[in-house]
């Protein structure tokens, strides 16, 4: 049996890969997932600009949800953030989970998104798993399993000696 | 495979996939045996009328796996504020052999 004192996180985070077909699915896995949030991010982008109003009226319809008054309060008193920053951070969050860039940090911000999707929309109808919930699992899954590593700009970033020496940011990378 | 084992580890995991497992698949399965709506939304008729109300409000259960999420970011917080097992620091790979 060997030992990697390299990397602490090693144990904790690293998937006992079966093969390359598991590095392959979590690369494909990633590169869509992005794409879904880049197109969703670019086409609010080309079609309003940083002013997407819709933003804000969207929170501040989501009245009576588990999240409490936080989305309207959001949607009446952050308007100014959240109108630019709806298609940006999703056009940013799409752009560096498809280059396997800060893929952790930016599957957070997926998945921040996605909560207020899946609680926001509601489509309830047939049960609570819908495919709100499923793109909030992905963008889980990918921080999870560090996805960015596979195929993404995060393998070589996190051999960089400025990461090396410190390895806690392995938990924004992989 | 796997270096987690403190108590904190094994609660957190314990904690945030019991409560995103107790709200989509335990009270979905509740919410199913009770009868219609099968869903988690009001069922209505033809005309849009409101003829049946879900068992378990909708936002008891997404509440629920809110908080299993949350759980899960505490947990990952808490592991970035803590030292880890291997240091703060990097150090050289080493090969070594088990007894």
């Amino acid at each position: 049996m060997s030992t990697n004192t390299a990397n602490p996180l090693a144990g904790e985070f690293e998937l006992a890969m079966d093969g390359p077909l598991t590095a392959y699915w979590l690369a494909i896995l990633r590169v869509l997932t992005g794409w879904w949030f880049f197109h969703a991010g670019m086409t609010k982008l080309l079609e309003d600009g940083l002013a997407y109003s819709y933003g804000p009226m969207y929170m501040q319809g989501m009245e009576g949800t588990a999240l409490g008054p936080i989305p309207v309060w959001m949607g009446n008193n952050l308007a100014w953030l959240i109108a630019p920053g709806v298609p940006l951070f999703e056009t940013l969050i799409g752009l560096a989970i498809m280059a396997g860039v800060l893929t952790r940090l930016a599957a957070f911000g997926g998945a921040f998104f996605m909560v207020l999707f899946w609680v926001g929309n509601a489509g309830f109808g047939h049960g609570l798993v819908n495919s709100d919930l499923m793109g909030l699992l992905l963008f889980v899954t990918i921080m999870v399993l560090a996805a960015g590593r596979y195929y993404g700009l995060d393998a070589v970033i996190e051999k960089l000696q400025f990461v090396q020496q410190r390895p806690k940011l392995r938990y924004l990378l992989g | 495979m796997t270096q987690i084992k403190s108590t904190v580890d094994r609660a957190a995991m314990a904690v945030s996939g019991g409560l995103i497992l107790l709200g989509v698949v335990v009270l979905g399965l509740i919410e199913t045996l009770a009868g219609q709506p099968y869903g988690a939304a009001p069922l209505t008729n033809d005309a849009g009328e409101v003829i049946a109300m879900p068992l378990i409000d909708p936002n008891l259960r997404t509440g629920l796996v809110i908080l299993g999420l949350v759980v899960l970011l505490l947990w990952g917080l808490y592991k970035l504020a803590t030292p880890m097992a291997g240091g703060d620091t990097e150090t050289t790979p080493v090969e070594s052999t088990a007894d």
